[in-house]
């Protein structure tokens, strides 16, 4: 099967990881899979392509309307390839009605001038199937794909059990960080700022604290100017916590700088919660030597991650979580071990391009 | 037929006129004529659609630039109309090789830009078209577009005279003629005259983006040369009351810009100051002014010796007024709003 990846490919954010990882795979299995687009200096191993007809399949992954190309290439694209051969993988749920939860929402009129009725028209004319990556879509016309995946290949350190696992995580000066939180300042802070508030009162247990990512050192001026929540930052908490903040990881670092630390918490957004959406990092923080944190919904671990996981929920104590994370690490490495496997046997990017080809087969 | 319009609309500015009188005069041939998008308080008298697939044919309105058209409205319009049903209206004759003109007006800053512009429209629909008579590029299509709607006419005497003279246009790439031509001939006649008036986007101050932008030479003013004449300005005005703003003159001067000239490229303004109720003064070639207007087109084309005739036009309205009366009925026989459908039907469905 030919198949031609269309979005923006940043190195440090979104789905940059994930299609890399289909590009590879793909090939791997005998397929022909590129990203529409010249060739890129930074993504050398990625081969990009625009002879639109030498491809079977157009997958567009939209996170925003950049994803879709400018004119000319927009046209030739839609031109060349029939739309019953085009999907869209619509990573942050505009394919819906518009919905708010608490400062997130899935359409920001203020920022792209677009409302929903745009989306999901627009959507709906590009390609024959919309595929959302949850297992809970609102919309009858939608087709669950979680699309992202885990990468048992990608494990820094793939332990054989949970004392080794626990050995190693307990060895000082392996760990230059305690807490890292990997990800960017958008719609993630109201989740951050009730974990440092809750260690807050017991600081003096914890080393280094550090957030990669863009924005954690200031509002920015438009998100002021637009009147736009969810991607604020109170410095003052952070300096008390001592955090230290650094600008995006690319995203062919973030597994091995994770690894750096002995906790990495996982958040989604609030829409994301809200819908089920799940993203790279729902999979990715469990290749690193780390002690994923899931501050996520206990309903979506147990589904995605499975109930070994649900260890892994720190709950309304968080201090006490991490004080009995850090006397018996062994029964934690063990959720970790075990949500690994289940990753692999569920998750993996095997399994996701299998269900892709299924679903472009029809 | 079923037409819709797709433009970057604004309410001061552009052929946003323009397509309220085709959705009027479509209605006459029961042509459903319609802009793309949804109601807007601001633009009263537009019928509004985004059912793309819902029209014969959509016709792009494409200004200098065309980076409006993307996101959502590109997608929907390139999965929902096919090529054929597409055309686009080239109003600033962007699609004519790179000229400059005097060394000041020009379409493209370069061939790199030209050709940037042409991929893209090229990429978007066979079937361009012009609003000029005489298009230098085989392929451009001459459709006049723009005309003369009498349902806009302000009767006589229905707005009072503020001024003796107005100039209702943006400060766009006309610098150079007004400074050099008009504001020097207003300078020698100007004890003779009351109130002058400039209406429009940048007649106060040169906005700051002009520099980043390198659009020195499009927006220069001489601020002080206009406080020097008492010429008062006023901002822009919304498309609904641009010839009401002019029947407050006696007479109004149009301008237009020098690549527009060279290109003999119709506008929106070329019929709106007809139906205003002033004596219009056109700065263009008399003979093009003729092609347009019939043959009374010359005696109202400020070409030569602008003071006379200005002052002419302020001294001695009542010969002015019966030539504007005749060239309004051959406004009304040659250009109104009812023929440019028709014409625009016709180029559309060849």
């Amino acid at each position: 099967m030919k198949i031609l990846f269309v979005s923006r490919l940043e190195r440090w954010v979104r789905a940059v990881r994930t299609i890399t990882k289909y590009v590879e795979l793909g090939q791997q299995l005998g397929h022909e899979v590129a990203v529409f687009g010249e060739p890129r200096d930074d993504l050398p191993s990625v081969p990009h392509s625009r002879d639109v007809k030498a491809f079977d399949f157009a997958v567009f992954v939209v996170y925003e309307t950049a994803d879709f190309p400018d004119l000319p290439h927009l046209a030739h694209l839609l031109d060349r390839i029939p739309k019953e051969r085009r999907i869209i993988i619509d990573c942050t749920g505009v394919y819906n009605k518009t919905i708010a939860v608490e400062h997130d929402r899935n359409h920001w009129v203020k920022l792209n001038g677009h409302q929903d009725w745009e989306w999901i028209e627009g959507f709906a004319a590009v390609a024959s199937r919309i595929l959302q990556p949850t297992l809970t879509p609102l919309r009858d016309d939608v087709t669950s794909f979680l699309f992202f995946g885990y990468d048992p290949t990608a494990v820094v350190r793939p332990y054989r059990s949970p004392q080794e696992a626990a050995k190693a995580w307990c060895e000082n000066g392996g760990k230059p960080y305690d807490v890292l939180y990997v990800g960017h300042n958008w719609q993630r802070w109201t989740q951050l700022k009730r974990f440092f508030e809750a260690i807050e009162p017991r600081r003096n247990r914890f080393g280094t604290i550090q957030l990669r990512g863009w924005a954690w050192d200031h509002r920015p001026d438009w998100a002021a100017a637009n009147g736009i929540d969810g991607l604020d930052v109170d410095l003052a908490l952070l300096e008390r916590l001592g955090v230290k903040t650094d600008g995006p990881a690319m995203f062919d670092e973030v597994i091995g700088l994770q690894s750096l630390a002995r906790f990495c918490p996982v958040f989604h957004r609030p829409l994301f919660n809200e819908l089920g959406l799940v993203t790279n990092r729902t999979f990715e923080t469990f290749c690193s030597d780390t002690i994923p944190l899931l501050m996520l919904p206990d309903q979506i671990v147990e589904k995605i991650h499975g109930s070994a996981a649900l260890r892994l929920i720190p709950g309304e104590d968080l201090v006490a979580r991490l004080d009995d994370i850090m006397h018996r690490p062994e029964f934690y490495w063990d959720a970790v071990l075990k949500t690994r496997a289940h990753l692999a046997a569920h998750h993996s990017y095997e399994r996701r391009f299998e269900e892709m080809t299924a679903i472009l087969d029809g | 037929m079923n037409i819709l319009f797709m433009m970057d609309k604004r309410a001061n500015a552009g052929s946003i006129q323009a397509v309220a009188c085709y959705i009027r005069a479509g209605d006459e041939f029961s042509h459903n004529i319609a802009l793309y998008g949804r109601p807007d308080p601001k633009y009263p008298g537009i019928r509004w659609s985004t059912e793309l697939g819902a029209f014969d044919r959509v016709v792009l309105i494409v200004e200098e630039h065309i980076n409006w058209l993307s996101g959502l409205p590109l997608i929907r319009l390139l999965s929902e109309v096919p090529r054929e049903r597409r055309a686009i209206l080239d109003t600033d004759g962007m699609y004519n090789p790179v000229l400059t003109v005097d060394m000041y007006d020009r379409n493209h800053a370069d061939e790199n830009g030209r050709a940037c512009w042409v991929g893209r429209c090229a990429a978007l629909a066979d079937k361009i078209l012009q609003p000029t008579l005489e298009p230098l590029e085989a392929e451009a299509l001459p459709v006049p577009f723009y005309g003369y709607d009498p349902s806009l006419r302000v009767a006589p005497g229905a707005r009072g005279k503020r001024f003796d003279i107005m100039h209702v246009g943006h400060n766009w790439w006309r610098w150079r003629e007004v400074s050099s031509c008009l504001l020097p001939a207003i300078e020698s006649i100007r004890p003779k005259l009351d109130g002058i008036c400039f209406v429009g986007l940048w007649w106060d101050m040169v906005p700051g983006w002009v520099r980043d932008q390198n659009l020195e030479l499009a927006i220069d003013l001489d601020s002080e040369q206009f406080r020097r004449l008492k010429i008062e300005v006023q901002q822009a005005v919304r498309f609904t009351e641009v010839v009401p703003v002019m029947s407050e003159g006696r007479v109004n001067i149009m301008t237009q810009r020098p690549l527009f000239r060279r290109l003999k490229l119709l506008t929106a303004k070329y019929f709106e100051i007809f139906c205003a109720d002033t004596i219009p003064l056109v700065m263009l070639d008399p003979v093009h002014a003729e092609s347009i207007y019939g043959p009374l087109g010359r005696e109202l084309a400020l070409h030569g010796n602008i003071a006379h005739r200005l002052l002419d036009a302020i001294e001695s309205p009542t010969k002015y007024h019966e030539h504007v009366e005749k060239v309004r009925c051959h406004l009304a026989t040659h250009h109104s709003y009812r023929n440019r459908v028709q014409e625009l039907v016709r180029v559309l469905n060849d």
